[in-house]
């Protein structure tokens, strides 16, 4: 039976946010013996809640608390109210992740040393490199049931599949596959295996994908040391006259205002929430914000170089049918400067349905010329181009100086300009997924500039040193001992890999080290 | 360039469920304006709401142009957008001078109105006119939504949706291409 934790009890550990961080977090603590109250701002959805509906579906868990942006980038244009598709549900947005589960790659922990300087970048290596990783990225793929790793199955190629493995061996690439993903290709850790619905990003409706909403979350429930709390929005963190935190208020499933104690506290709302959570909960004694000393917070904030690439052929791939991600070309990921940029990027599958493909394909456009691709619809096949962007110190949160949310408290902004790094890899990117599709006879390719970021990340950096950046090599702030950040919001660089197989190994390897300071009396 | 309403998208979309009987009936009475039917104070006839429709279903397929789809489809995309326009003055009168606007314009190009005009080019040149205004963008915003979020649209592009319900597309052809080059 899932325990009920007393507002009092401040022996516990809060965790803000039920996602791959703070989920996975929970989960591993409890596992250890440790309690947990998470506290989750959205609702608790079951599996026979999903639809096959994709506006439906957006609509029912996208986080669309209100934001605002600013800068040059394509979606402050295009969606200037909603710079991020992330998810408001317990789960987080596990539930609509893609699945795809990469490890970052040795060079990436290191981009100041392997990239060098860079004008207008923020770089900084990490303070762990992937040989430190590489125990926890196996326990978090057999955690996920990855794939492609420690003897699961890979999925069948899908026509989609099919055809970018065609293009990408016609222009000489060699490392192309279906996708290592946390979706079970055979019945596995007591959920059904994938039976090719095609609506993962809706939701799987078969609980084939791995997300915490069924797994790691009742799993903490049932050891009976994890309590969560959904429809919880966390408003401010509170600490003492040390500076310890103590606790955090938050408005509860009814409208109150709750305010539970804690040991220990773990932010883990994503890279937008996380440190406005951190910027509202400036006192006296941090008036910069908690953690902030660095002035770090909210800073460095990337959310990947991407754009898409739809190709129109004359013969029937109908690319919604099967599993959405299951198919990568990884050449590209790899530095190589000769191209004219550091870092690289993954060609993915990103299929569309009808109704998202038909509203979005040219924002705007209108005539024959959009209704003619449309038309092709079926005949279509579309390729993500997903690499890392670099980390700015002017790409980042703030507080908005005059719009509140329903609570009264500063909504986020969210600014982010393009580097010309990022936008010599864009071009660079669209041009090689081109010519794949091309190469087997693509009538016509049609660019499709980012959508709303899913991948959000670094804007709670991890650093060796707590001048540059928030977190330290577990996630602990530098000057919090007892005050974690659990999500993306910790990665010091975004890697052309999809985030969430790191934040979940690295959600692995925090649980250890709390426990670890728990015994000690450390925290 | 224009900003997608991705807030907003999903909201406008509840007639597809409970909106089927109205649906019906706008297509049955050749696109009657909901006005009507439901007693909102209007400017004009039976007569010219039937003409408002008309006009509105001319520009939304001059918007979406698909041959495969009869007008019945774009009917029903500008459903609610009418529903709006019956509860909101604001929306009427938006819709309401720019549909004259439209009137206006093919009067001047073709001397008639803009849903008799038959050369889809001078209906072209007509929108371009207007493509900034806020018409425009109503029009735009609602029925691209309105349209292609029809099940029976679906299918007439080779798009099977939902699958869950048939046990995904495992054995309904998710590998099943059979064009591609032999390596």
């Amino acid at each position: 039976m899932p325990p009920k934790f007393d507002l009092n009890d401040s022996s516990v550990v809060v965790v803000i946010g039920s996602g791959a961080g703070g989920g996975t977090l929970a989960n591993e603590l409890a596992q250890k013996g440790i309690s947990s109250v998470v506290l989750e701002a959205g609702k608790r959805l079951e599996i026979s809640d999903f639809k096959n509906d994709e506006d439906a579906m957006f609509g029912l868990f996208t986080w669309f608390d209100p934001r605002t942006t600013s800068g040059s980038w394509y979606v402050a244009k295009t969606s200037p109210d909603l710079p991020a598709w992330t998810c408001k549900l317990v789960g987080g947005t596990t539930v609509h992740w893609g699945a795809c589960a990469l490890r970052m790659k040795e060079y990436e922990f290191k981009p100041l040393t392997r990239y060098g300087t860079i004008s207008g970048a923020n770089l900084l290596d990490w303070p762990i490199d992937l040989h430190e990783m590489e125990p926890y990225y196996d326990r978090a793929e057999l955690k996920m049931g990855v794939t492609g790793t420690h003897g699961i199955p890979r999925l069948p190629a899908s026509n989609h599949g099919k055809v970018l493995f065609a293009g990408a061996k016609k222009i000489g690439y060699s490392q192309f596959e279906t996708t290592n993903m946390a979706i079970n290709p055979v019945p596995r850790d007591g959920r059904a295996s994938c039976q090719q619905t095609g609506f993962c990003v809706q939701g799987c409706t078969f609980g084939a994908k791995w997300s915490t909403l069924y797994t790691e979350i009742p799993k903490a429930e049932a050891t009976g040391k994890s309590e969560i709390r959904p429809e919880s929005q966390v408003l401010h963190i509170e600490h003492d006259a040390s500076g310890k935190v103590t606790g955090v208020v938050y408005s509860d499933s009814k409208g109150a205002v709750q305010r539970q104690k804690a040991r220990i506290v773990a932010v883990a709302a994503n890279s937008i929430e996380s440190p406005r959570l951190l910027l509202n909960s400036s006192s006296s004694k941090f008036p910069q914000g908690l953690a902030n000393s660095s002035g770090q917070v909210g800073k460095n904030y990337m959310r990947h170089m991407t754009s898409t690439v739809f190709a129109i052929f004359d013969k029937p791939v109908h690319m919604y049918r099967g599993t959405a991600q299951s198919g990568i070309v990884m050449d590209e990921a790899r530095l190589d400067t000769k191209r004219g940029f550091v870092g690289g990027y993954q060609m993915e599958l990103l299929p569309q349905g009808l109704p998202s493909f038909a509203q979005n394909i040219v924002p705007g456009a209108w005539g024959r010329d959009r209704a003619s691709i449309v038309d092709n619809y079926s005949n279509i096949a579309g390729v993500w181009l997903v690499g890392e962007d670099l980390p700015r110190d002017t790409n980042r949160i703030t507080l908005h100086p005059s719009r509140k949310d329903k609570f009264g408290l500063p909504i986020p902004n969210v600014h982010v300009d393009d580097h010309p790094n990022d936008l010599a890899m864009q071009k660079h990117a669209i041009g090689q997924a081109d010519a794949l599709y091309k190469s087997i006879g693509a009538k016509r390719t049609v660019h499709r500039q980012p959508f709303p970021s899913t991948h959000n990340m670094g804007t709670n950096r991890m650093s060796e040193k707590p001048r540059d950046g928030v977190v330290n090599r577990y996630g602990q702030t530098h000057d919090i001992p007892n005050l974690f950040v659990s999500d993306g919001s910790q990665f010091t660089s975004s890697s052309g890999e999809n985030p969430t197989l790191t934040i979940v190994a690295l959600a692995i390897r925090q649980a250890e080290f709390i426990a670890d300071q728990m015994s000690k009396r450390a925290v | 360039m224009k900003v997608l309403n991705w807030t907003r998208r999903f909201s406008r979309r509840g007639f597809l469920s409970g909106g089927a009987a109205t649906v019906a009936a706008v297509v049955a009475t050749g696109g009657t304006m909901l006005e009507e039917a439901q007693a909102v104070p209007v400017n004009g006839s039976q007569s010219a709401q039937t003409e408002r429709a008309r006009t509105l279903v001319k520009f939304a397929r001059d918007l979406f142009p698909h041959d495969r789809l009869d007008d019945s489809f774009y009917a029903r995309a500008i459903v609610p957008l009418q529903e709006e326009a019956a509860k909101n003055p604001s929306t009427r009168r938006l819709l309401y001078s720019g549909i004259d606007q439209l009137n206006r314009l093919a009067v001047a190009a073709a001397g008639k109105p803009y849903a008799d005009v038959a050369d889809e080019t001078t209906r072209v040149a007509i929108i371009k006119k207007i493509e900034t205004g806020a018409f425009f963008k109503k029009v735009y915003d609602d029925a691209i939504v309105g349209l292609y979020d029809q099940p029976e649209v679906w299918s007439k592009f080779g798009y099977e949706g939902p699958s869950s319900a048939k046990g995904g597309y495992l054995h309904r052809g998710f590998s099943d291409i059979n064009w591609l080059p032999k390596s």
